[in-house]
């Protein structure tokens, strides 16, 4: 694509700061507030990982000795950790998929000129906004032994009941999770196909493509970088669930099967006081966060 | 990649420049032992508390005109130790916290936030000679109070009397003594009650839940002679402790006497279990709905109620030492936990002032309030939490065992306590 | 002024992009009626939650069966909200969520938009490097950061029991400056090249051109925004020792906690202050759900 120059510059400055020098002004309220607000946070996490290191009063003479990568490698050992992160797995791949596919039909569904329109996206909407304690209550009471899903399955119920069954009880949690989140991902494709033009849609008629087709041929590929945006919102939010086997699991119960790494980081950094263990299942769990990211961009974005 | 590097770089910098401009001083303790002037506190949140922290803080306030105490209840619940251990980080915890967890003070004194109250002359024989020989467990390893043994809750068994008669079961002296005439009530009561459950314990993964089942019957056989854990050894491996997972839990869950799905509320007071282990604060909430009536906790032989001991469930006043005026607050701490005021405590809340004798003291009150008499007579033989390094640790090490043994029934609780015994040892051990 | 040149840039670029548009793809046969039956039934599956947490609100004494689904006229009352009310204050914590959130919204609209539109359409020497920051922030668990947090905004800053503190972690949303930038990248670039060749300068070219055009993904971002201070339990909690700067969401959360024998049905209380608080949100989704859809026609309408 043909860029044009917006004034002439000198390629020093070109090199210098890059092409348009008025981004660094855009950025910086934003930089700065990175830096004033996290940097401190995220670098004492860092050095937490590498340290025996929990939290002390101001002023307090305690000991916390460096044990390089001590806490890596018994966080990398534990085999809770690796049922969390096993659990992350499992969990991504139930959620992300689900997520896309029936954001994007939906949203297709919603953008169409249908009766009732405003209603329909409103209630798409409302998990999303719900409390989560309120949500949380709902579940219990549907999955619950003599739940209502129970009932409606009669003698096909499970046997120990859903959220105490180590097989159902994270599948229950990744349901849940993208069931409460999915009124936000159609609401970002519905904004994105706002910008897809029209006159595609007509081509793909002219070409005698069905309903089906035009929206693979013409709708997914439209909306390729929001695609780029729910994969990776979800992967985060995947990487990161904490409060559903906190609330609907009792801390991610049955004995382990739903818990997550931030419920670990909870235990161990905020409950048991080990700062440094919890920093180290940060750190291992944002790196793995961060790669797949990159390689979700890479590939969903690349031309 | 290399943008990645430059960002962690700048990070670590700054991290550099934040460290160096961070050091602030400890207070003089000394000094602050004296020092007297306005302070906080922070009780706890529940409605009968905090009319008696009001009232404790108005009735001192009005005869210290210099030394006023500012009462707000514990920003609170289930993370009342997250908020005072991140405040104690901050150096912003009040002076006084009267909603200590005993299982927490040895975190809390690890990050250097609480306050030796030996510190104060006379401070161990005020608490020894008010709360007796249980004052001793609450000791820390290094033979000084980080905490003030305050009042106690100690668990026994509720039931419902509409239930069990229901059951055509005696609802005066059920058989609820021994694990064998408790697991038969509770067959009984789960065919013929109409309840869901006999018994509701959480049976959740959080590390507090096993004061709530295990402790208590685990404290019943050993006699109360020791804790989970006793001089670095652990103790729930004993064939007592080993028995009351095996003989009791185990069949209640594996049985379906017991519910393996956490209930969502109180499973007791909505009628959905026909007993439940809790202490005398519950008296107020069940009161009026309910018919309940009070059991001890069951032993396996089914020992006289007069020898059952049990778990305290305790709640202790710690000392923070953010507080600069620890003269005004050793003198406050002193006064609420007077004669006078641990009446008020006995009256307002029904919870049990940690106090040899309570029935002698308080008469007046028992003979007002007689269902409180039991508790106050259990008060006397109770043991608490151990408290020694990484207690939490210890109890969720505990929990992830018993809750895949017991509750699950996904290995032997024989093997799984064992194995959890060894980990713990080693966990207790370290510094 | 290169403005009025831009906006009529802008309206030139409509009409290529939406020469007589058709309302959004009429629908014929049989395909409307099943899209409809299943939007319906999806729409019956999203909006039970929140008609179970309103039935729940209005109970008596708390239903845990499936007939407690249905309202029973013997078992209805208002009861629940005075108690809540009684309990926390709810005016004063609804004022106290809506200075927190709108502190977070006007912050994130005004700085993310600049730092989005940069990221996604200026080239400027470390544009990688806060794209990078900012996905790191993205990705990190918050659990990781909170108590350094705590410590430096109460320690070093001395914000506690302040609403710049109580906003700072959250002043700008990184997933809304994510949606921004994966937005702002959908617009045409040749809308954005002619606009500079006639002059027009960035910050113009953001409010006039992008801006507009990306008027959904905004809104999107806005509820985005919106929803996390809004829900937000633990920092607000943490910060605020005073319980009258408390916002609704962190004193239900305290109320949950102890409403044991404080209320006669503690369930019903606990689900009409989750009322309270997921009412305000919806109605702000329908608010904006408004302007969704005008800037559907909007770009739809030549000049």
């Amino acid at each position: 694509m043909a860029k044009a120059a917006t004034a002439p510059t000198t390629s020093r400055r070109i090199k210098l700061l890059g092409k348009h020098p008025i981004g660094i002004p855009f950025v910086a309220p934003y930089v700065a507030f990175l830096i004033v607000v996290f940097a401190y946070p995220l670098g004492l996490a860092l050095y937490m990982s590498f340290h025996d290191y929990f939290f002390a009063a101001p002023g307090a003479i305690v000991e916390r000795p460096f044990i390089g990568v001590d806490n890596y490698t018994q966080v990398l050992g534990d085999p809770v950790f690796r049922t969390a992160l096993f659990n992350v797995v499992k969990f991504v791949i139930i959620n992300v998929p689900l997520t896309v596919a029936l954001a994007l039909v939906l949203a297709t569904a919603l953008n169409r000129a249908i009766p009732f329109r405003t209603f329909f996206r409103a209630s798409y909407y409302v998990p999303y906004v719900t409390a989560s304690v309120a949500v949380v209550g709902i579940w219990l009471w549907l999955f619950a032994g003599d739940g209502l899903v129970n009932t409606i399955l009669g003698p096909l119920a499970p046997d120990p009941p859903w959220l105490v069954n180590e097989a159902w009880a994270l599948p229950i949690i990744a349901l849940l999770v993208t069931w409460k989140q999915l009124g936000f991902y159609v609401l970002l494709y519905l904004a994105a196909l706002q910008n897809v033009p029209n006159e595609l849609y007509e081509a793909a008629k002219v070409d005698g493509a069905g309903a089906v087709r035009s929206f693979f041929a013409v709708t997914v590929p439209g909306v390729r970088s929001a695609t780029t945006l729910v994969v990776i919102l979800a992967t985060i939010v995947g990487a990161n669930f904490f409060t559903e086997p906190y609330l609907l699991t009792g801390g991610g119960g049955p004995n382990n099967a739903s818990i997550s790494p931030v419920l670990m980081m909870y235990r161990e950094g905020i409950e048991q006081g080990n700062a440094g263990y919890a920093a180290a299942i940060g750190v291992i769990l944002a790196i793995g966060v961060m790669t797949i990211s990159l390689l979700n961009r890479y590939v969903l974005e690349r031309d | 990649m290399k943008a990645r590097l430059r960002l962690v770089a700048l990070g670590t910098a700054l991290l550099a420049l934040a460290a160096a401009c961070g050091g602030d001083e400890a207070v003089d303790t000394e000094e602050a032992a004296q020092a007297t002037g306005p302070i906080d506190i922070w009780y706890s949140d529940n409605p009968e508390e905090i009319t008696w922290g009001k009232q404790a803080v108005e009735a001192w306030n009005a005869d210290h005109p210099d030394e006023e105490v500012t009462g707000e209840k514990i920003p609170a619940g289930e993370t009342s130790e997250e908020v005072i251990g991140a405040a104690i980080a901050a150096g912003n915890t009040p002076c006084l916290v009267f909603n200590t967890a005993p299982a927490a003070v040895p975190q809390f004194e690890k990050q250097g936030g609480l306050v030796a109250l030996d510190d104060f002359p006379g401070a161990a024989e005020y608490i020894e000679g008010r709360s007796g020989d249980v004052a001793e467990q609450y000791k820390s390893p290094d033979g000084n109070y980080y905490q003030m043994p305050w009042k106690a809750n100690p668990v026994m068994i509720f039931y419902n009397k509409k239930v069990f008669e229901k059951a055509g079961l005696d609802s005066e002296n059920p058989p609820l003594a021994t694990y064998d005439e408790f697991l038969q009530t509770a067959q009984t009561v789960i065919d013929k009650g109409g309840v869901e459950a006999a018994i509701w314990p959480a049976p959740s993964s959080e590390f507090f839940q096993s004061w709530f089942d295990y402790y208590p019957l685990f404290i019943a056989a050993t006699d109360g002679q020791t804790a989970l854990v006793e001089d670095g050894q652990a103790q729930f491996t004993s064939a007592e402790g080993i028995a009351v997972a095996e003989d009791f839990w185990a069949p209640m869950y594996e049985q379906g006497l017991a519910k393996r799905e956490t209930y969502n509320g109180d499973a007791f007071a909505d009628e959905k279990s026909a007993m439940a282990i809790v202490g005398p604060w519950a008296i107020a909430v069940y009161g009026e709905a309910i018919e309940w009536g009070v059991a001890p906790v069951p032993t396996a032989d089914g020992i006289s109620p007069e020898q059952t001991y049990t778990f305290s469930d305790e709640k202790s006043i710690g000392m923070y030492s953010a507080c600069e005026n620890r003269g005004t607050a050793w003198g406050f701490l002193k006064f609420a936990t007077s004669k006078a005021n641990d009446g008020k405590l006995l009256e307002l809340t029904g919870q049990m002032p940690l106090r040899p004798d309570l029935t002698s003291t308080y008469a007046d009150y028992f003979k007002k309030n007689p269902e409180y008499e039991v508790f106050a007579d259990q008060a006397e033989r109770t043991v608490e939490v151990p408290v020694v390094p990484n207690s939490i640790e210890m109890w969720q090490e505990f929990r992830d065992a018993y809750s895949s043994s017991v509750i699950f029934g996904k290995e032997s609780p024989d093997e799984a306590l064992t194995t959890a015994g060894k980990t713990i040892e080693s966990l207790i051990s370290e510094e | 002024m290169s403005a009025s040149v831009a906006a009529e840039d802008r309206s030139a670029a409509e009409d290529r992009r939406a020469e007589d548009r058709p309302p959004p793809r009429a629908q014929t046969g049989w395909g409307r009626y099943a899209a409809l039956a299943g939007l319906t039934a999806g729409a019956v599956l999203f909006l039970f939650p929140f008609y179970y947490m309103i039935i729940g609100a209005l109970q008596k004494s708390p239903n845990t069966d499936i007939s407690g689904a249905f309202p029973q006229p013997g078992n209805l009352t208002f009861d629940n909200f005075v108690d809540i009310n009684r309990a926390i204050n709810l005016a004063g914590t609804l004022l106290s969520s809506v200075i927190f959130t709108g502190g977070v919204i006007l912050a994130t609209l005004v700085l993310g938009l600049l730092a989005g539109y940069a990221l996604a359409q200026l080239e400027f020497r470390g544009k990688q490097l806060v794209f990078n920051a900012m996905l790191l922030l993205l990705i990190i668990p918050f659990m990781l950061l909170m108590i350094p947090l705590y410590v430096m905004i109460v320690r070093s800053y001395g914000l506690e029991d302040n609403y710049l503190g109580m906003i700072l972690p959250f002043a700008v949303n990184p997933t809304a400056v994510f949606i921004f930038r994966q937005f702002f990248m959908q617009v045409p670039q040749d809308l954005f090249d002619s606009a500079r060749i006639d002059g027009a300068s960035e910050l113009q070219i953001l409010t006039k051109i992008a801006v507009p055009l990306a008027k959904p993904a905004i809104l999107t971002a806005m509820i985005v925004t919106f929803i996390g201070p809004w829900n937000e339990f633990l920092w607000p909690f943490l910060i605020t020792k005073q319980a009258d700067m408390q916002p609704l969401a962190v004193a239900l959360g305290s109320f949950i906690s102890n409403v044991a024998g404080s209320v006669a049905n503690p369930f019903g209380a606990i689900l009409a202050g989750a009322t309270v608080l997921a009412v305000p949100a919806v109605l702000a989704f329908l608010a904006l759900q408004r302007h969704f859809v005008q800037s559907n026609l909007g770009s739809g309408v030549k000049g």
